[in-house]
């Protein structure tokens, strides 16, 4: 019953939002969908254009920038060229991510968000980088999960850290997969906001429980 | 219900497609090469592409009337256009220019080695000063192991391309240390004063250096103090040496930290073979106390004080009296407090002020002679930045600096009392100006006035660097720099000038690929060295700014993150050519602290199976010259090669428990740093001479560091990595 009521009050807003912006809808749904196409860094770019562009043309939606954040943050991890290319990769993550901050404060995915980008810029030179930004991306995750703490993306973001950084601290990183496979296992009990919301993550999760074994 | 929707969309599409206007043409850079990935749109709408492999694109809209086109691309500078959207075709080849960004332009490199994550042109971070195997925590030590540098073993201080160590100053958030090194016995090599770990950014400038510096002939060390604590914590650390206890407390906008450190070589010096006898084996203790408050939206205030005690007694043989032992005892007070306010004022304006105080008494015996001298500093200085614009940033500044320096020397019958006051009064301005990211200026002066010598001296500075490619550059200093003469000298004299050298720096840098090179030629002109003719130190007419010298020299360094998997080693050698006339010498001569090759090869390997991380360092430094008294030539004599090889090795026991080891010279090579003489020859008429050599031949290090958070996570590993 309250599932039911829930799919007809998405319903009803998803509907009243869509009569007033169709095109905002139906292009963000379009241009999500191609995430699963993009492979390269070029195609990255390509999507993070798009979502550069309804950005600019939704100034009060969040979750364009958002995602255009992740295309840069996705495009320093693919790249293999010099680390000051990565880095020019995450300069622009960064002001979207500072813009974020200040268009909704207290969004929990924006902090998962965040600690997604620290985590870019650590891995650009995680010798000289780990301590600095292991620390940042520790106080990131915990702001998103102070907030809502059934978030998955936080709790993967968290758990990459730890993991990356256990040989580091003398732990072994096996020693983290009874929780990552918890991760996995609740994984679908969080529900997105809408469609567009952020929705991604389990197939890392997947990878990660699949290390495990 | 979908379906329906969908379908209107459709229809929606289909009927706007009927007008249309195209938009078509070409992204390319700005020397005609196509730029792929461009962002081509419409302002405000949801019309727009990407630029193919060629940097062609196409756009579609139905829109009509003005509308404006938006043409982007990382790291360039964005292009827009206003059109008239009338169903037709536009076309538009557009060259994007790359976009200005400080920290990705051309940076000034010639003389200087900065140490910081942000920067591209970075050779050396903080941590490597950190973790180089034989610095043995020492900040000094690790310089050490950098182009530009020659290792006096005896002395332990920096000596720069062919400058004295008096020629070096060392500033902490902007102020000017006045006793940077801990005391020590004339020929035992002593270490600074600063636990490297209160660090997180390192300038080290062996030449050409900014308008803001002053009073340094050779080089200076810019240290500057971390940050806001990340969390409350506790850390212990018991050494082979000594102990340290430091708790950090942190609140909202500051924390505060304070640090005890006590430290006794004397139960590793019975277990370890010395080269000398220690009747009192050194000892010191240190209070001290960091203050850390963020004010406003941007300011933080730093304040840093701390209090040491320490001393020793060693026995040398006093070659004047046929070689009897004679107890050579030092105690040492040192008071020292530093305090940084760094701010931006409105909009542009920024402010860093800063000041230090420092109070540092020796107390000397050996033989029938006791000698206290003190030194007392007080520094102030005020900057301000104005950036124009990008491109061009002012920067200006006065500075303050009261020295006060006594020495009182009682022997049996006589008592010396000597002391000078001298106040000096710098302004300097300096504008950087970048014509492109490819070519930056910095050009600036700097005036200063001593009350004591009566002098005023300006020192113009100009240093560019030119980017030929992402990767290399070129860059150029010059500039003169003056420094006041020896506190010896002008607790005699004031009718002396200060000392002048000038500098001429041509650098080329190129880093691809966690790779960098480095070659730096330098020629270095001193004039106006002050000398002292005769043995009467004590008359003011016998000194005289007659000295001169140069200094010139090939610096290299290459280092190599990449090609070994987890390893990491850097390879530093200079050239060193130089003589002077100055002080007491007959003739120009090359100095006893100048060695013409010095090589050091530095390496690191992270093992994460057995979580350890080895270092090892090996250090060469051709022979130095001394002077034999017995010889009629002047500094005629040879000693021996300096060599070294150094390990270290940091295992990480638990997450919060770090186990430290490192041993100098190894393969125990024979270091010797020369011969010392009696003053005064004997009845044959020989001086008498015994070799200087190193306290002990090889030094052993055991720690244990120990973190305690609330969280339980963090380690200093920082520290010894």
């Amino acid at each position: 019953m309250k599932k039911f009521t829930l799919i007809i009050a998405v319903v009803l807003v998803s509907l009243v939002s869509l009569a007033q912006k169709p095109e905002y809808l139906q292009t963000m749904g379009e241009t999500l969908g191609q995430f699963a196409n993009c492979q390269s860094v070029a195609d990255f770019q390509d999507l993070g254009n798009k979502f550069e562009m309804i950005a600019n043309a939704e100034t009060s939606e969040w979750l364009p920038m958002y995602y255009h954040a992740q295309c840069y943050i996705l495009m320093s991890f693919i790249e293999q060229g010099d680390a000051a290319i990565k880095d020019s990769y995450l300069d622009v993550a960064e002001k979207s991510v500072n813009k974020l901050m200040e268009m909704v404060p207290g969004e929990p995915e924006v902090f998962v968000l965040q600690a997604f980008y620290l985590t870019g810029r650590l891995v650009v030179n995680p010798m000289e980088r780990g301590q600095e930004y292991g620390g940042l991306v520790g106080q990131a995750t915990d702001k998103a999960l102070a907030i809502d703490i059934s978030n998955p993306r936080a709790k993967l973001m968290k758990l990459q850290m730890d993991m990356g950084s256990a040989p580091y601290m003398g732990l072994d990183p096996k020693s983290f997969c009874p929780a990552a496979k918890e991760l996995l296992a609740s994984w679908d009990n969080f529900k997105p906001k809408s469609p567009l919301h952020p929705n991604w993550g389990k197939d890392q999760a997947e990878g990660i429980v699949k290390g495990c074994q | 219900m979908k379906q329906f929707l969908f379908t209107g969309i459709i229809l929606l599409l289909a009927l706007t497609a009927m007008s249309q206007t195209v938009i078509t043409g070409k992204v390319t850079r700005e020397n005609g090469e196509p730029l792929p990935g461009a962002n081509i749109y419409l302002q405000g709408t949801y019309d727009g592409t990407s630029s193919n492999h060629k940097g062609e694109f196409k756009l579609k809209t139905a829109k009509t009337g003005p509308g404006i086109i938006q043409i982007g691309f990382i790291s360039y500078e964005p292009y827009t256009k206003p059109v008239e959207l009338k169903s037709d075709t536009i076309r538009l080849n557009v060259k994007l220019k790359e976009a200005f960004n400080q920290l990705s332009a051309v940076t000034i490199t010639a003389g200087t080695f900065e140490a910081s994550d942000k920067k591209q042109a970075v050779t050396i971070t903080p941590l490597d000063m950190m973790t180089t195997a034989g610095a043995a925590g020492d900040v000094y030590g690790a310089l050490q192991s950098l182009p530009g540098t020659t290792i006096n073993g005896e002395s332990g201080r920096l000596f720069v391309k062919g400058g004295d160590s008096q020629e070096s100053q060392t500033y902490i958030d902007g102020s000017l240390v006045s006793v940077p090194y801990s005391s020590s016995a004339p020929n035992i090599a002593t270490r600074g004063r600063f636990n490297p770990f209160m660090f997180k950014g390192t300038i080290f400038s062996t030449g050409g250096y900014s308008a803001e510096y002053g009073q340094a002939l050779s080089s200076v060390l810019l240290l500057n103090t971390n940050d806001m604590p990340a969390e409350d914590q506790l850390d212990l650390s018991f050494l082979s040496v000594g102990v340290e206890f430091a708790g950090t407390k942190k609140w909202n906008n500051g924390a505060i930290t304070g640090t005890l450190t006590y430290n006794n070589l004397g139960p590793y010096m019975s277990l370890a073979p010395q080269n000398y006898d220690w009747p009192h084996t050194p000892e010191s203790t240190t209070g001290a106390l960091s203050v850390r408050q963020k004010t406003g939206e941007t300011g933080l205030f730093k304040f840093y004080s701390s209090f040491n005690k320490d001393g020793f007694t060693v026995r040398q043989d006093d070659l004047d009296r046929s070689g009897i032992p004679v107890d050579y005892k030092l105690s040492n007070d040192n008071q020292f407090m530093n305090a940084s306010w760094n701010s931006k004022l409105g909009e542009k304006w920024a402010m860093n002020a800063a000041g230090s105080f420092t109070n540092n008494q020796d107390d000397i015996h050996f033989g029938q002679t006791s000698v206290v001298r003190r030194i007392q500093g007080l520094y102030l200085k005020n900057v301000f930045i104005y950036p124009f614009s990008d491109k061009f940033t002012l920067k200006f500044g006065g500075e303050f600096f009261s020295k006060a320096y006594s020495q009182n020397v009682q022997m049996t019958s006589e008592i010396h009392d000597n002391s000078f006051t001298n106040h000096t009064f710098s302004g300097f301005t300096e504008a950087q100006v970048y014509a492109s990211s490819k070519f930056v200026t910095r050009i600036g002066g700097r005036v200063e006035y001593s009350e004591y010598l009566d002098r005023f001296t300006f020192s113009p500075r100009l240093s560019t660097a030119y980017k030929v490619t992402g990767k290399s550059q070129f860059s150029v200093a010059y500039g003169w720099f003056y420094q006041n003469p020896v506190d010896d000298y002008l607790l005699y004299t004031n009718q002396i000038k200060p000392e002048r050298a000038d500098h001429y720096t041509f650098s080329f840098q190129s880093s691809a690929n966690s790779r960098t090179i480095r070659a730096e030629l330098y020629f270095k002109d001193y004039k106006d060295l002050v000398k002292l003719n005769g043995e009467e130190f004590y008359l003011p007419t016998n000194y005289n700014n007659d000295g001169s010298g140069y200094a010139k020299g090939l610096d290299l360094f290459w280092r190599d993150k990449k090609t070994i998997k987890n390893g990491d080693y850097w390879i530093s050698y200079s050239y060193l050519d130089t003589k002077r006339d100055y002080r007491n010498f007959p003739e120009e001569a090359v100095p006893t602290f100048a060695s013409k090759h010095n090589l050091s090869v530095v390496y690191k390997h992270w093992i994460g199976s057995i979580r350890s991380y080895p270092g090892a360092n090996f250090r060469y430094s051709s022979p130095r010259v001394y002077n034999d008294p017995n010889s009629p030539v002047f500094n005629s004599r040879k000693m021996l090669p300096y060599k070294s090889l150094d390990l270290s090795w940091s295992f990480l026991y638990r997450q919060n428990i770090i186990l430290y080891g490192a041993v100098t010279n190894v393969l125990d090579f024979k270091n010797e740093f020369g011969q010392r003489y009696s003053d005064n020859p004997d009845s044959n008429g020989n001086y008498r001479g015994k070799a200087i050599q190193p306290s002990s031949n090889q030094f052993y290090v055991l720690a244990c560091f120990i973190t305690l958070t609330r969280k339980g996570n963090a380690n200093q590993l920082e520290k010894i990595e």
